[in-house]
């Protein structure tokens, strides 16, 4: 931990939300996440962590409390935030090149520079032979990738993540958070990472946020004092990891 | 291979058809009820020969396409409109709907006292039977729109028209596609009833001429030349389809 005071990059402020208005889906949601902050957010499926998502990126609105990107309230959409959602929603109809140029479209790159980015994306995503291939020609693994691919080449200076690798098998899973770690490591943006998987988020994070169910609202914060930079695989080796993991498991199923 | 084996498969079905047919229209029924496919090809061969089947054959078909042609023109606006505004398009909703169960060939009568015996009331029949599927599909297309995919957009703070550039119109096009492939079939079935109703040509009006005379060979050699129009129609929509959506594949 660096000595100088942390930057907020997202904070909540006494936020509930809900869609009807006798369902609360979010209650009294108190959060921040710092610059460089690498943050995981656990909870049973439907405690309303996508939600959290939808609110940080002006997608859905608060019924109370405030929303704050970089110390400005969020209204509508605000620049530089970086979505991934854990079903790719890529295009089916572009190739995997022309999905990672919607990035760099909405980002406004010139378009000479297209071709160049794209290349440097591909290569950095192992996915160069696979350029012109379609999403349905590819497996779930490089589906995932053309998606990173696409927000990379967004360049947001936040990133939210929605279960980005859930629908990938163990291997693919961990293969995919290493990538992540690695260009997270070069970049140090604020990540808010959603996930049921508690040891993909001890293994990501260097802070995991526990939510409990309906309404949602934040149980719990837990440091995570594993070194850095940090090979997520040899991570789940240590007797610290497992103390964590099994700590949060313990906190979740409490209820 | 597949498709080699397929075309075989289809000739020998239609062989077998056709052979069914003469056998039938020779040793069981009367042959003012039914003509034999020989006696149809005979006639076919002379029409054609004469030109009568080129200037009825075009008739329809040009009648049949610009109906189609128009439909997807007008159709397809108003379906993304419909899309875009739900309130307008819950508003017209019944109405529309009121229309498009309306059978239009009792509007018929109409087009002709309006628009006359020439090409164009045979063009707003077509255009009457094809526009609705059209507009109903676009509308569909456009509900069924992925969510994620224009929350990625906007995410990303693409503008309104980028996201119908990249996202409502590229999902759009399977349904128009449906729907073009639905509407050959009406657009002829409305190119033809504008022709019994009321033409001078085209092969509806053939068929309807030859039914009056009670020559039932001409009646069938009318029908047989829809057929192959029809076959025809599907099979260029199939192409162009297609074509247009290769990544599927």
């Amino acid at each position: 931990m660096s000595e100088a005071p942390k930057k907020t990059a997202v904070e909540l402020h006494e936020v509930s939300l809900s869609y009807e208005p006798s369902i609360p889906v979010l209650r009294d949601i108190n959060l921040v996440i710092n610059e460089g902050e690498f943050v995981s957010i656990v909870g049973p499926s439907g405690c309303g962590k996508s939600s959290l998502l939808k609110l940080i990126s002006g997608l859905v609105n608060p019924i109370s409390g405030e929303v704050s990107v970089r110390g400005k309230k969020v209204v509508g959409t605000p620049p530089s935030i970086g979505f991934m959602f854990q079903r790719d929603a890529l295009l089916p109809w572009a190739n995997v090149k022309d999905n990672i140029r919607v990035g760099l479209e909405c980002a406004g790159v010139t378009r000479s520079d297209h071709d160049s980015r794209i290349q440097s994306l591909l290569d950095l995503l192992g996915l160069a032979e696979f350029g012109s291939h379609y999403p349905h020609a590819l497996s779930g693994g490089m589906r995932q990738r053309t998606a990173l691919g696409r927000l990379l080449a967004y360049a947001p200076e936040i990133y939210l993540m929605d279960e980005p690798f859930g629908a990938l098998d163990a291997l693919t899973k961990i293969a995919m958070g290493r990538e992540l770690l690695r260009i997270w490591g070069e970049q140090k943006r604020p990540v808010l990472f959603v996930t049921h998987d508690i040891e993909e988020a001890v293994s990501l994070s260097d802070r995991v946020v526990v939510m409990s169910w309906r309404p949602g609202t934040i149980k719990a914060n837990y440091e995570v004092a594993l070194e850095r930079p940090r090979d997520p695989r040899k991570v789940r080796m240590l007797p610290e990891f497992h103390a964590l993991v099994d700590k949060i498991w313990s906190d979740i199923t409490e209820e | 291979m597949r498709r080699i084996s397929l075309t075989l498969a289809r000739l020998a079905l239609a062989a077998f058809i056709l052979g069914l047919w003469e056998y039938a229209a020779t040793y069981w029924v009367d042959p003012f009820w039914l003509a034999k496919p020989s006696e149809i090809a005979a006639r076919l061969t002379e029409l054609a020969v004469s030109g009568d089947l080129w200037l009825h054959g075009r008739a329809t078909v040009t009648n049949a396409f610009w109906g189609l042609f128009f439909s997807v023109l007008i159709g397809v606006p108003i379906g993304l409109l419909f899309g875009a505004n739900r309130f307008l398009a819950d508003t017209i909703e019944p109405f529309f709907l009121g229309l498009y169960s309306l059978p239009r060939v009792a509007l018929a009568p109409l087009f002709i006292l309006w628009l006359g015996i020439d090409d164009l009331s045979k063009i707003v029949m077509a255009f009457s039977m094809v526009v609705f599927v059209v507009v109903l599909n676009t509308y569909e297309g456009v509900r069924a729109v992925d969510r994620e995919q224009l929350d990625m957009i906007r995410v990303m703070r693409g503008s309104q028209f980028y996201l119908v550039r990249r996202v409502v119109l590229p999902s759009v096009t399977p349904w128009v596609f449906a729907s073009i492939r639905a509407g050959v079939g009406l657009a002829l079935v409305g190119a033809v009833l504008g022709e019994f109703l009321g033409a001078n040509r085209g092969l509806g009006w053939y068929v309807e001429f030859s039914a009056g005379r009670l020559d039932v060979i001409g009646v069938f050699s009318g029908l047989f030349a829809l057929l192959a129009i029809g076959i025809g129609f599907n099979e260029v929509a199939r192409a162009i389809e297609a074509r247009f959506m290769r990544y599927r594949s």
